[in-house]
């Protein structure tokens, strides 16, 4: 019956809408391989249609009925978690098809992904019922498109029990006739991290992570200020500290409207940039040679690695000794766990560069210092910031050791002299803001570490295709 | 898709290109283990030839190719670009070098660089152009095999098949003699793969360059070769060599070909026996 309606179908002048479609749908992997004639029929079973961005086009579950062909613009799809999911998440540009649930058996067609729009989309709908009835005109043709189908879902969506649905690939070289794969340009960056920020404050995480903290900050309050635990009586209590630290006229001193607070956020901070400074950049170098000259490795990686377990309390003497005023072995004793931590992974780094690149670069005839430079070091340069974050963590752990033992102003020194002059509300002030600096500092490691690797943040927000 | 020049159809059509491997020894670790990999290997290989060489995994394959490369030094024999000596006994290892550009198993682009910059690395390493010069003609090369919009996208955000051809590319940027290829489809999809082989040889027919392929692939080896090397199993020496009489330019309508047929009937029959030898001494893949 619907063999008539096909061949209506095709006598029928197609539209311009369908014409452009016929173009469209010759760029997808799926129907690259058919003919003209086919492309006119299928055409005529679909629809276009646009997306605003944020948009969710369908959700995992939902009822599938559609094929989409994205024409412009982004859309993210996001599969379910399954035990055979190996890529989750892709963003979709033009010329990608998505939704290929609409094409398995009957009882399957349910969303197995959900699919939201990233940046204003124009998209084809093809019915997947429809399309199916299309294609059983030509058996030899829809095995193709299937097969095709199915090799689309497995290579680019991880999702193989998908795939098995809907035929058993017969695929065989012949069947697949030149198909040039398109170039595929990338969402813009900005659209791309905002899109992400809305859908993680979308998502449960914000929730949770002010849970987390409520549940904290009311576990501090109730063990001291209510049921008042034997253990905790003595601690500094939630209100107090707030009270203090909010107040224009603190009792011990220190408070947000205190001079000295900052001083000594700022000596501490201080502090802790020179030593995070001189830590990377010696560090850095030398991980490097250690990492590329074998020689050099040999003599001073045995020294290194005697020295780097040593922990900071007891090079104290020694820094004390060594340098002379306050400042210095403060200093000296933050900067060095920094510069192992540097040092190591930066030689790690260089080790787990692939051989094939500096044969690479050998081959196309750079010589050893440009090896060095346009491959070492950048290929290093993931290895080296995963350094660089742990440097500034324990920077800040060697830095509050150091001021508590020999030190003047800073935040560990105010969190010692707190205690022993009896002001513990004070103590707490210390310890929170503290944290609140290190987890800045941190984050702007990790700024800077993305802003230098492009690259690299392109390529994971790809899912590393 | 596949229109050659007229003269380029013909192999040798270059003169520049031809490898002479003369009795070719090495030896791994010789001073404890010594893993003979390749033993008194004699081929010639013709400027302009597609070579393709097949054998068991763990015979010795990749280790010719890198002496020819130069990444590391032969035991004895000698190894000849053109008449010039590569390496031999008095210089155990070849320098690499523009002339010789490896395409390796797993791809080799640096995905630290763009694509464009990729492309354009070896001559602006090597001085040979400026890099706005380089540029430009990257991205022209890049255009000419369909690579275009692709310039200012790291390797790890296009498709597999994708960055292969970006890298004979960049490789083809240098106007080398010879290309070695390790197994650089291996990890494709049939699917790919097929598209790979046309854009390869397109790519041939524009250059002639002289191929030197390693591959497991029989039926992409008789697809491509104008001869077929089979290996023994380790240690590796040419076992037969097979000519491939199907006139090029080549399209996949040969693949069905009778003639087609017979070729793969005969070098299932002969790489099977090497295949079940070195199964037995339990080689593992290199
Ligand atoms: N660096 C090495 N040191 C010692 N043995 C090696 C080394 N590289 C390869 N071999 C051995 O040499 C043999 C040939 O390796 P290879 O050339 O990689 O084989 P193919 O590429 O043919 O699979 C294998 O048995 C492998 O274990
Ligand atoms: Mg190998």
């Amino acid at each position: 019956m619907f063999r008539e309606h096909a061949a209506s179908m095709q006598s029928r002048p197609s539209s311009e809408a369908e014409q452009l479609i016929v173009r469209l749908l010759k760029r997808t992997m799926p129907f690259q391989v058919i003919s003209e004639g086919m492309l006119q029929s299928v055409a005529a079973v679909s629809r276009p249609f646009s997306y605003r961005a944020g948009e969710v086009i369908y959700r995992a579950g939902d009822k599938a009925d559609d094929v989409y062909v994205v024409v412009s613009g982004a859309v993210d799809h996001l599969l379910s978690d399954t035990p055979t999911t190996v890529e989750r998440n892709r963003v979709m540009h033009s010329g990608d098809v998505f939704g290929w649930a609409a094409v398995l058996g009957q009882d399957k067609r349910v969303r197995l992904a959900t699919a939201t729009c990233v940046e204003t989309a124009e998209v084809i709908r093809i019915n997947g019922a429809a399309l199916i009835e299309r294609l059983n005109d030509d058996p030899a043709t829809a095995k193709v498109v299937m097969s095709r189908f199915a090799t689309m879902i497995t290579r680019e969506f991880g999702a193989p029990a998908a795939a098995a649905q809907i035929v058993a690939p017969n695929r065989t070289v012949s069947d697949a006739p030149a198909a040039v794969p398109r170039p595929r340009g990338h969402a813009t960056g900005l659209a791309l991290t905002l899109y992400r920020i809305s859908r993680w404050l979308r998502s449960p995480k914000p929730f949770l992570m002010l849970l987390g903290f409520a549940l904290f900050l009311g576990f501090w309050y109730l063990s001291v200020q209510v049921w008042k635990l034997p253990r905790f009586r003595e601690m500094p209590g939630l209100t107090t500290v707030f009270h203090e630290w909010f107040s224009k006229n603190p009792t011990y001193g220190l408070s947000f409207y205190t001079p000295e607070y900052y001083q000594d956020i700022w000596v501490s901070v201080r502090r802790v940039g020179i030593a995070f400074f001189l830590a990377t950049a010696l560090g850095v170098p030398l991980g490097l040679f250690l990492g590329w000259s074998r020689t050099f490795r040999e003599y001073v990686f045995p020294v290194f690695e005697m020295l780097r377990p040593i922990p900071v309390l007891a090079w104290v003497p020694l820094a004390i000794l060594m340098f002379s005023g306050s400042e210095t072995p403060v200093i000296f004793l933050t900067f060095l766990a920094s510069f192992f931590a540097t040092a190591l992974n930066t030689m790690l780094g260089v080790e787990s560069i692939d051989e094939s690149y500096t044969r690479a670069a050998d081959c196309l005839g750079a010589s050893k210092m440009q090896v060095f430079r346009h491959v070492i070091v950048p290929g290093a340069m993931p290895y080296i910031f995963t350094g660089l974050q742990i440097s500034v963590g324990v920077a800040w752990f060697s830095l509050v050791a150091a001021e508590m033992v020999s030190g003047q102003f800073g935040l560990g020194y105010v969190i010692n002299t707190s205690y022993t002059m009896v002001r513990y509300p004070t103590i707490g002030i210390g310890m929170i803001t503290l944290g609140a600096v290190g987890y800045v500092t941190s984050a702007l490691v990790r700024i800077v570490g993305d802003s230098m690797m492009q690259w690299r943040v392109r390529e994971l927000a790809l899912g590393g295709r | 898709m596949l229109a050659p020049t007229p003269t380029a159809s013909a192999r040798g059509a270059r003169t520049q290109g031809a490898i002479c491997i003369k009795d070719v020894v090495k030896v791994y670790d010789p001073d404890r283990a010594a893993i003979m990999a390749v033993d008194h290997c004699t081929l010639d290989i013709a400027a302009g030839e597609i070579c393709m060489i097949v054998g068991p995994s763990g015979c010795g394959k990749t280790t010719l190719l890198n002496a020819i490369a130069g990444f590391h030094s032969i035991t004895s024999g000698e190894i000849y670009l053109d008449g010039e000596l590569l390496c031999g006994p008095d210089k155990p290892m070849a320098n690499p070098g523009p002339d010789r550009i490896v395409v390796f198993q797993n791809g080799a682009l640096f995905p630290w660089k763009t694509n464009l910059e990729n492309v354009a690395f070896g001559v602006v390493m090597q001085g040979k152009m400026r890099k706005k010069e380089a540029y430009e003609k990257a991205r022209a090369m890049m255009a000419d095999a369909g690579l275009s919009g692709t310039e200012h996208n790291y390797p790890g955000e296009v498709s597999s098949g994708l960055r292969r051809r970006v890298e004979i590319v960049r490789a083809l940027m240098n106007d080398p003699k010879v290309l070695l290829f390790d197994e650089p489809y291996r990890a494709l999809d049939s699917l790919t793969k097929s598209v790979m082989h046309e854009a390869l040889l397109e790519i041939y027919y524009k250059n002639n360059v002289t191929i030197f392929f390693i591959t497991h692939d029989l039926e992409e080896a008789i697809f491509l070769g104008h001869r077929l090397v089979i290996m023994t199993s380790r240690p590796c020496r040419p076992k037969q060599i097979l000519d491939v009489d199907i006139p090029h330019p080549r399209d996949y309508s040969v693949l069905t070909t009778p003639r087609f047929r017979e070729l793969m009937d005969q070098t299932i029959e002969a790489v099977h026996e090497e295949a079940r030898k070195s199964f037995e001494a339990g080689e593992r893949e290199g």
